[in-house]
């Protein structure tokens, strides 16, 4: 008896094994024409050849990384929503890709993993103060999206330190975040200003906060937008920090998605664009039911009202893959770009600056939408 | 017929149990390989998809990081990092493992001793410490003793204006010159201590009269030294605070500190358990043959029982030596630019992940490999011969 049951088990070992080596072989044609729709693939290669546009409209729910306790840009509540900036642009994504602010799950995700979260497909979308760098566009696999925040590295201090220019800190000790591109740019800086810091990776901003606090820092460096926060919620309060005149690098922050994967990314690019158009417009998520009988016909195209003539009616669809009412939902939903940064940014005393509208001199500029 | 005359007399191929275990086995085996197969395969088709670079080209890219107290800088490449990686890994393993065994040594030493305060203390701190998790005790090490009960920069501890203590680093009165002379003449100076060492025993034996090789071979120690270094004309440097920092000296840096120090405290825990184990393992009649011949208790310690106790030590000893190395690893979690942080920080510099850990998985592994050769040999060496 025994024995017929070692026979059995064995016999379907064996089975087991073929199948294996038989489903493996099959994969093999769909490695060199990747681009072809093979059927007999595994999950993941079969997602790979559709857009991930299908995956989210089937899955109703946007993926987006984010993290979890950067004040004015993610901040995960007790109740377990996140409030920010880079969180709103989250919720305008799925606002315009599904009609719901709300089908979105924010995965919070540590700086070290973020590039490999996305590659592994198990976010659709980071928006995460991720800077726009050259090795990231090649190397990462990553396409990064319509920069929605212009920043700049710059440098914070205890007020009490008595340094008012980056230039007076001879041979101290900066304090980063591991694995970012701040490490980096504080080390150039360092040499190019012959200055011999130290600089001191942490593992996460709470590390370096108690290190910072233990007087083990003297300085720390980071995006000016991310010292903005950390200082408003700094537990000897505001004031006994300083941020130093200094900007020392560029940081453009914006969203990003998988290589080769353009509808995805229009997608994702149209959503930003949505809400910078909508500001320009001078369109509200208060006063955006008003605009809809505006007589203005690129107005009326943005917001995907049926324009209603002697000869017909019609309705604008560029062929994104987005419904047409997407401007309209994301705005009513999220808000316009400067309501967004008044909501979250300007509260930690963050200037528009760079990031103000074209119109107004700054960088902020949408595509026409027609 | 009669069912009895149809006995067969030889096993059908299916029911004979050798051929069964055979085919057994090479079905686990098939099915290994298929799984590591397949699980290669599918790593192979998701990084072409995504475009990822799967090669070592990264190794020759800018590292676009710098590491305190080091040359190493910003431009220089990253397999230059993982090389200062790899030293600062070893560089706290070797300290770490040879004060463990010390420390672990006079632990477990104490745990048997016969006065009750020594052997409750020592009690106490191995049931105490090996009952935490690494990274707890590690965590505890950086943020309440070095960061909050180590002085700030601006005050701090200067004992004897020899050292400075603060919570930026520790810095010791430390040699001035090349660390390669500094390093033969400890070896030449070693080597000295152990040849008249051997030599005083090989008198001793022939003469009956005694070795007393440590003295001899600690005094040539120290005289190797002196004149080594009236010699080169080394000098000293002492500590000083200069800017938000220190000048001269040797600086430790404060994360290496409390790796060091949560490193040594663990494994010495569980090297005491092992070393009174050992000493327990030593047969009674032993220790009762030393007490026949009139042989002092440090003596009889030193020439009887702790020989015969590392014999059995020596195995459990290395694995905790191994270990060690391992747990080196958590030095990431509070920046200590061991293998581990280097991998992560050129990670998230732009190397693509999974070539970056393969590498340090490999560089890892060689190193265990090489201590447990090491400690083999050593091993076969003191092994018991029997006949």
């Amino acid at each position: 008896m025994k024995k017929t049951v070692g026979i059995l088990a064995a016999l379907a070992a064996a089975t087991l094994v073929v199948s294996g080596c038989a489903a493996s072989t099959d994969v093999e044609p769909a490695e060199e024409t990747a681009a072809d729709t093979s059927t007999e693939t595994t999950e993941e290669t079969t997602t790979s050849t559709e857009s991930v546009l299908t995956a989210v409209q089937e899955a109703g729910v946007v993926r987006c990384g984010t993290r979890d306790a950067l004040p004015g840009f993610a901040v995960l509540q007790e109740d377990g929503t996140h409030v920010g900036f880079d969180s709103d642009f989250c919720r305008a994504i799925a606002a315009a890709v599904l009609g719901s602010a709300d089908a979105v799950e924010m995965v919070d995700l540590e700086t070290a993993d973020r590039f490999t979260a996305l590659q592994s497909g198990s976010i659709d979308v980071l928006v995460r103060n991720t800077t726009w760098t050259a090795s990231r566009d090649g190397g990462e696999a990553a396409t990064f999206l319509q920069t929605n925040f212009y920043d700049g590295q710059g440098m914070m201090v205890e007020a009490s330190s008595g340094y008012s220019s980056v230039s007076d800190m001879n041979g101290a000790v900066v304090c980063v975040a591991k694995g970012t591109t701040t490490e980096g740019n504080a080390a150039l800086e360092s040499s190019r200003l012959g200055l011999g810091w130290e600089v001191r990776p942490f593992d996460d901003t709470d590390l370096l906060q108690e290190a910072f606090l233990a007087g083990q820092c003297d300085g720390w460096s980071s995006d000016v937008s991310q010292l903005t926060g950390f200082r408003s919620a700094y537990p000897d309060g505001a004031d006994a920090l300083e941020i130093l005149p200094e900007v020392f690098s560029k940081e453009p922050l914006g969203p990003a998605v998988l290589d080769g994967d353009t509808q995805w990314a229009q997608v994702v690019n149209w959503a930003i664009f949505a809400t910078i158009q909508a500001e320009e417009f001078g369109i509200t998520s208060a006063n955006v039911d008003s605009f809809l009988a505006s007589e203005d016909v690129t107005i009326q195209r943005f917001l995907g009202v049926e324009i209603t003539t002697d000869e017909g009616s019609a309705v604008l669809d560029p062929g994104l893959g987005l419904p047409e009412d997407f401007a309209y939902q994301v705005v009513k939903q999220v808000g316009n770009y400067g309501e967004i940064f008044e909501r979250h940014l300007a509260p930690l005393g963050l200037e528009r600056g760079v990031n103000a509208l074209w119109s107004d001199g700054g960088l902020m500029y949408a595509p026409p939408y027609r | 017929m009669s069912p009895l005359t149809g006995v067969p007399t030889k096993t059908p191929l299916w029911r004979d149990i050798r051929v069964l275990k055979w085919l057994f086995q090479l079905a686990v085996l098939a099915i290994f390989v298929g799984i590591i197969f397949w699980l290669y395969n599918n790593y192979q088709v998701n990084i072409q998809r995504s475009k990822i670079p799967t090669g070592l080209d990264f190794l020759d890219n800018p590292a676009n990081f710098t590491m305190p107290g080091n040359d190493f800088n910003q431009s220089s490449p990253v397999w230059s990092a993982f090389v200062q990686g790899f030293y600062n890994t070893l560089r706290v393993s070797v300290v770490g493992i040879l004060l463990a065994i010390l420390i672990g040594t006079l632990v477990g030493m104490a745990r048997l001793s016969k006065n009750f305060l020594v052997r409750t203390v020592a009690g106490a701190y191995v049931e105490v410490i090996r009952n935490l998790p690494l990274l707890v005790l590690l965590t505890f090490m950086n943020l309440a003793v070095v960061l909050q009960t180590f002085p700030r920069i601006e005050d701090a501890w200067k004992p004897l204006d020899l050292f400075v203590v603060s919570n930026r680093g520790i810095a010791i009165p430390w040699f001035e010159g090349s660390g390669i002379t500094l390093l033969s003449v400890l070896l030449a100076a070693l080597a000295a201590a152990v040849i008249i060492a051997w030599v005083r025993g090989k008198y001793s034996d022939r003469t009956g009269k005694p070795a007393r090789g440590l003295l001899y071979g600690t005094t040539i120690f120290v005289l190797v030294i002196v004149g080594a270094w009236l010699a080169l004309g080394y000098s000293w440097t002492l500590p000083l605070v200069q800017d938000r920092g220190t000048e001269g000296g040797l600086r430790l840096d404060p994360s290496f500190f409390a790796l060091l120090v949560t490193l040594v405290v663990y494994t010495s825990s569980h090297i005491a358990e092992i070393v009174r184990g050992s000493i327990l393992a030593v047969p009674r009649g032993q220790g009762e043959a030393a007490d026949a011949l009139a042989l002092s208790g440090p003596k009889k310690m030193r020439l009887v029982i702790l020989p015969q106790a590392f014999r059995v030590a020596l195995p459990a000893v290395g694995n905790q030596s191994l270990n060690l190395i391992k747990n080196s690893s958590l030095g990431a979690a509070i920046s200590y630019f061991e293998l581990t942080q280097i991998a992560q920080i050129t990670v998230g510099n732009g190397s693509p992940a999974v070539p970056a850990f393969t590498l340090t998985l490999l560089v890892y592994l060689s190193i265990s490999l090489t201590t447990s050769l090491i400690i083999n040999i050593f091993n076969r060496r003191l092994a018991l011969v029997e006949r």
